[in-house]
């Protein structure tokens, strides 16, 4: 039966469009992923894969536990290349040589950028350029002073205290100096991964959207539930059939682009701290990258079973496809339009709307903290399980609304 | 094989579609005749768990078919009037998805469906997308679904609605002939689709079964007599007021016309034999005769 609930729903012309389509669009972003640029020796920038092959081996010869010796002679890199005529140059072309000596070193001059801030939430890309090796005793020190002083300043009203001390232990509680290592292949991976999550749900929404209420539009519902199975193991069959065509959709576009991303830039930095990368330098989970690429793929996954099963009760609920399909398109556009409004609650319930999970590269960032029996738990664990257990609870509440449906 | 109806009534808000209908059924063919709007879907589609009832009850050999749930089913097929299928299945595959939705085994299915696509006369359309075949095969493809699981008890709404008179005849035969040791229920407004099969005739009209009975006993316990007449032109409109017209014909020199009345609606008035039709006109009067459901 599940095979034939399959079956209905690759053998319609618009899904096979459909799954051209996300072929297509990863394609793309597989594309955008791949668009490293190493500056060469004349200046000029250059992609490809030679590109990626050179900045590799520029900045893994910047590998290594990144300690204040490590900094010390980044700084001292920086500023001898700062003083260097192409460095001096006022001719932009010149400063893009002393720009393609910087690479080696580019990302962890970011994070010395972050470290060395004026406030928690700026940064300035010439910072590195005004400091001495001798400041570098305080990198990881800044980090959480910068911390403390933003949560006592602009930050005070957003947390409670018991949640300031979460974050401020937190951040002490990472281990460092941290190993540093080549992460373009995690950070490309990382950016776009919300992207592949969010088509390939949108696609499997238009999929699904038809699971249930198909048997109404095509006037196969008579049949169906005066049928044996009609109103259990068929109702089921559908079911099974949406968690699989969700499953190994998923399964299959989250494959291809992490193969495609890793296998072109290289899974070097996989065991680093994530905060070792400018995309994590603030993050106050204390997690490797290779947890963090877990956690994206596991969050996205709990969102897309969660939706999936919202777009077949939907599906279910209505009768119609047309008002389905839209349930995902909602769920990850409609909390965008809700960001601009300037509300701790607001805010706090936008932290738990499920498109955090399609986007847990970017939610294990945010400082979303709730407090649970005195506990303070970030929002990362709480979708994990709300949505994890909203997701199994959908089953019975699907089957039940199918199966006691009424054919006028 | 007993379906026993029971004070059966389905409401629609303030619209009574089925009205304390009881009637008890066992095997062989029933036709359900009746116009447009007088409940036989609705009470066909109870008859399949399809809608539950407002009151009343049907029971299956004493049993609660609401109670039996996929038991009941299990003895069920069904032809609904309209007919949906999946329009992108072939054929094999629409009669297997159905037969794995009955209950049936694969390989039982395969061998249900290679059977009943032959006797259906769909063989050469096996392969062929459901979409992609006529109005006719269509219907043969239904009943050839209905008949996957050797239904003791056979649902028909409307089989024939849609046909052309050679696929009618053919699909009347059809179901002739696979109504042996069945309980077949058959909804139409078409007289001639029941008049022959049926060892039953149910009349319904506003949601009660009115009258029913073989149709000879329906003929016979018509109160009104069956006259044809030759009348000019001039006086047809004054006979369609006062009668019930089951036929108006052009012949030489004027019109004749077929009509009911207890007495002689003339003195040259020629009394006929009635037929199927006549007892229709007589029960459901102007409704008679409407399009499809």
């Amino acid at each position: 039966m599940t095979k034939y609930e399959i079956k209905k729903v690759f053998l319609k012309t618009g899904s096979k469009i459909s799954i051209l389509i996300l072929l297509g669009l990863l394609a793309m972003t597989c594309r955008f992923a791949m668009g490293t640029e190493f500056t060469d020796e004349s200046g000029v920038a250059r992609s490809g894969k030679a590109a990626v092959l050179k900045l590799k081996a520029a900045q893994k010869e910047w590998a290594g536990i990144l300690d204040e010796e490590k900094l010390k002679r980044v700084i001292e890199e920086n500023n001898r290349i700062n003083e260097t005529p192409q460095g001096q140059s006022k001719d932009y072309r010149q400063n893009n040589i002393a720009y393609g000596w910087k690479q080696g070193f580019r990302e962890i001059r970011w994070l010395i950028n972050y470290s060395f801030a004026d406030h928690f939430r700026e940064s300035d890309y010439y910072k590195a350029d005004s400091l001495k090796a001798e400041d570098m005793s305080k990198f990881y020190v800044n980090r959480i002073r910068l911390l403390k002083e933003w949560l006592e300043g602009d930050g005070r009203f957003n947390f409670s205290d018991a949640q300031k001390a979460y974050l401020i232990k937190q951040y002490e509680d990472l281990e460092t100096p941290f190993y540093y290592d080549y992460l373009e292949g995690w950070s490309q991976l990382f950016l776009y991964s919300p992207t592949v999550i969010m088509i390939t749900m949108l696609v499997l929404g238009y999929l699904l959207a038809g699971i249930f209420a198909n048997e109404f539009t095509w006037k196969a519902d008579a049949i169906f539930f005066s049928s044996m199975f009609g109103r259990n193991k068929a109702v089921s069959a559908k079911i099974k059939a949406g968690f699989n065509i969700t499953t190994v959709i998923y399964l299959v576009m989250m494959f291809l682009y992490s193969a495609v991303v890793l296998m072109y830039h290289g899974i070097d930095g996989w065991n680093c701290p994530v905060q070792a990368g400018t995309f994590g330098w603030k993050c106050f989970y204390n997690i490797k990258v290779w947890q963090e690429y877990l956690l994206i793929i596991a969050g996205g996954y709990i969102g897309c079973v969660f939706i999936a099963f919202l777009t077949m009760w939907v599906s279910a609920k209505t009768r119609s496809a047309v008002l389905s399909v839209m349930v995902p398109f909602v769920i990850i556009f409609i909390p965008s339009f809700m960001g601009n409004i300037d509300s701790n609650l607001v805010n706090k319930i936008l932290g738990l709307m499920p498109d955090r999970l399609l986007q847990v590269n970017s939610a294990v960032r945010i400082f979303d903290l709730y407090e649970l029996g005195g506990k303070v738990v970030g929002a990362i664990p709480i979708l994990f399980v709300l949505y994890g257990v909203l997701a199994v609870v959908f089953i019975p509440v699907i089957y039940r609304e199918y199966r006691f449906k009424q054919v006028k | 094989m007993e379906l026993r109806i029971e004070g059966l009534t389905k409401k629609y808000h303030e619209v009574t579609a089925v009205d304390d209908v009881s009637y008890t059924l066992t095997s062989g063919v029933y036709g359900l005749l009746g116009v447009n709007g007088a409940g036989k879907t609705t009470l066909m589609r109870m008859l399949c768990t399809l809608l539950k009832p407002s009151a009343g009850a049907i029971y299956c050999d004493e049993k609660d078919i609401f109670g039996m749930d996929g038991e009941y089913r299990r003895l069920l097929g069904y032809l609904p009037q309209d007919f949906g299928f999946y329009p992108d299945f072939t054929v094999w595959d629409y009669l297997l998805y159905i037969a794995s939705i009955k209950g049936l085994r694969p390989a039982v299915a395969k061998e249900r469906a290679k059977l009943l696509i032959e006797q259906v006369g769909l063989s050469k359309e096996k392969n062929k997308k459901m979409k992609k075949l006529s109005g006719g095969m269509k219907r043969r493809a239904g009943i050839a679904q209905a008949m996957l699981n050797d239904p003791q008890i056979l649902i028909l709404d409307e089989p024939t609605a849609g046909l052309d008179p050679n696929e009618r005849i053919r699909f009347r035969n059809l179901i002739s002939e696979l109504s042996e040791e069945r309980l077949v229920l058959l909804s139409t407004h078409i007289v001639s689709d029941i008049e022959y099969i049926a060892k039953e005739i149910l009349l319904m009209h506003n949601g009660r079964i009115e009258m029913s009975g073989t149709a000879q006993e329906l003929i016979t316990a018509m109160p009104e007599k069956v006259w044809s007449i030759e009348v000019s032109k001039s006086e047809i409109d004054s006979y369609i007021k006062a009668y019930k017209i089951s036929n108006i014909k052009a012949v030489q020199g004027g019109t004749e016309l077929r009509l009911l009345s207890e007495n002689p609606p003339a003195p040259n008035a020629v009394l006929e034999t009635p037929t199927m039709e006549d007892v229709f006109l007589y029960y459901f009067g102007e409704s008679a005769g409407e399009a499809d459901d």
